[in-house]
């Protein structure tokens, strides 16, 4: 089944202009695939129909939004950051004095990230005080977050077993997060094209598997609210796909093992 | 490498067993814990069993704590692939040596994140 | 004889439906959406056949598929990877249908306290006995326009 071109156009620019994040030629296949369950509980026959059925209706805008900037997330997504994180960066802020360590996951989704990165701070620093606040533009994702409640499926990604059985419980059909570390986490709603949120400068931020949905212009102007959000000697981390290099030349990429941070020059700082 | 499946359904060892050769392993099948056993003392080069837990014959936790009784098989990696959810299941699953528990059902991608988490497989990082 | 208070909540329908349509989505489609809950009257299964496994705890409580041959075989075919005109064997069948029952009824009983220990599971042509159990659910979902029984019985 192919979308059709107007179809697949309305829906680009309705999720450029709420999300910022450009769907280019070629990502037909995305669009039909994140849509074909709403269109089917619509009761529409196809996506184009259940499309043209939103040009008269925008209450479903927001869910299509959801739908098409919703991405599947795992726990300890590429393992390699936060293996960075134990080795290197929460002992260089720990020598330097940092306290709390700040920290922002931002384009959260539903909590995965920065409860992998609390966890990793409780398994290794115990006594470390550190605040992470959690970020996301979707209110369903950051509902589920708060909630600290994964199904099964969800908890099968990624989640090392001994961790499951040592930070969560058995809930119905769910597994819930303890609330020591449910509590760390601040989750907030936040557009990334706006000023960062509250609670910074932060020691570390994760960017991670976000910037590759946006044009050049806009991954620029994100990087420079992220580097304005950052402490002096912040770390931030990206996804596997992404890079500064020959986007904004203001961050300096450090390999650290199999895995890698960026920091802002220093010299060049503003 | 190689890697035993164990399952006393053939469509869930063929599951496995493809998500397996997938990223490289050499995959070798039984159909219970016993069969298992058997198959462990003839190729000694096994590292990873996926394994069962309600099977005729030998259950996989059975299984799993007949492994752990022997010095020459300590350093195979035991991961549960089971419909048994229960957290006190996976507790005494890990208790008796596995190393990692999947709840049935589950994707290719959910095994492929266990395996990189043991390092047997690369880490595929994902966009 | 009364429903046990731990198996209560499995007499509603949502439970089961989610578990089921986790078990579709990931591993018989391998996306979401074909499996809903049944529109209309309770369908006639043509040459049906009975999946069942055993949860035999304090309560021994029966999670039991039902599904007509022709649906089971596509279920065994996508389970299978096979070809949609692909010939499906008793074996296979079994296998299949019986791995679905399987994992239905494993995440059935993860939803209930003290639950006992599950069967392996059965496939017959005929209706077990049930006579004397006490239904808890028995309801049907649609996958892929076809018609799939779900039920859950206190037997003892």
């Amino acid at each position: 089944m192919t979308l059709a071109a107007d179809t697949f156009d309305f829906v680009a620019t309705l999720v450029r202009d709420r999300s910022a994040i450009q769907l280019d030629r070629g990502k037909e296949y995305l669009v039909e695939s994140r849509l074909a369950p709403l269109a089917r509980s619509a009761g529409a026959t196809d996506v184009d129909a259940f499309v043209r059925a939103l040009r008269a209706d925008i209450s479903q805008h927001e869910s299509v939004v959801e739908a098409l900037t919703t991405n599947e997330t795992s726990w300890f997504r590429d393992l390699h950051p936060y293996t960075v994180l134990r080795s290197t960066v929460i002992p260089a802020l720990a020598t330097a004095g940092r306290s709390p360590v700040r920290i922002w996951s931002a384009a959260c989704s539903t909590g995965q990230e920065p409860y992998s990165i609390a966890m990793t701070l409780a398994d290794n620093f115990p006594s470390l005080k550190a605040h992470i606040v959690a970020t996301d533009i979707a209110d369903n994702v950051l509902a589920k977050g708060r909630s600290g409640r994964f199904t099964q499926l969800e908890i099968n990604r990624g989640l090392p077993a001994p961790m499951l059985v040592k930070h969560f419980e058995r809930q119905g059909p769910c597994f819930e997060i303890a609330p020591h570390l449910r509590n760390r986490v601040m989750f907030r709603k936040h557009n990334l094209l706006e000023q960062p949120p509250g609670g910074g400068p932060y020691d570390i931020v994760f960017l991670r598997n976000v910037l590759i949905y946006f044009d050049v212009v806009t991954k620029r102007s994100v990087l420079a609210r992220v580097r304005a959000a950052l402490a002096p000697g912040g770390y931030l981390f990206l996804g596997a796909a992404e890079t500064t290099i020959g986007v904004d030349d203001t961050w300096e990429r450090i390999q650290v093992e199999r895995g890698c941070v960026y920091r802002t020059r220093e010299g060049k700082r503003i | 490498m190689k890697a035993l499946v164990i399952d006393d359904s053939r469509v869930m060892r063929k599951i496995v067993g493809s998500i397996l050769s997938g990223v490289g392993f050499e995959t070798l099948e039984a159909e219970n814990g016993q069969v298992a056993l058997d198959t462990m003392a003839a190729h000694h080069d096994i590292v990873l069993c996926c394994i069962d837990w309600n099977m005729p014959v030998m259950t996989g936790f059975e299984f799993v704590v007949q492994v752990r009784k022997r010095a020459q098989w300590r350093d195979v990696t035991l991961m549960m692939v089971t419909t048994e959810g229960e957290q006190d299941q996976i507790v005494r699953a890990l208790a008796a040596g596995a190393h990692e528990y999947i709840i049935k059902p589950f994707t290719p991608e959910a095994i492929l994140d266990k395996l990189q988490f043991l390092g047997l497989v690369e880490v595929q990082e994902t966009v | 004889m009364t429903i046990p208070a731990t198996w209560e909540p499995l007499s509603a329908v949502d439970p089961v439906l989610t578990i089921a349509q986790d078990l579709f989505t990931t591993m018989i489609d391998g996306e979401p959406g074909h499996l809903n809950p049944w529109a209309g009257a309770d369908p006639d299964l043509e040459d049906p056949r009975y999946t069942w496994v055993d949860v035999n705890g304090p309560v021994v409580t029966r999670v039991m598929l039902t599904a007509s041959r022709v649906t089971g075989e596509r279920l065994t075919r996508a389970l299978l990877g096979m070809d949609t005109v692909e010939y499906v064997c008793d074996a296979d069948f079994a296998d299949a249908v019986g791995e679905i029952a399987n994992v239905v009824g494993g995440n059935v009983k993860s939803l209930v306290t003290n639950p006992g220990a599950l069967t392996l599971p059965v496939v017959t042509h005929e209706r077990p006995d049930m006579d004397t159990a006490t239904c808890l659910l028995e309801t049907y979902f649609g996958w892929r326009g076809a018609p799939l029984g779900v039920g859950l019985w206190a037997l003892t």
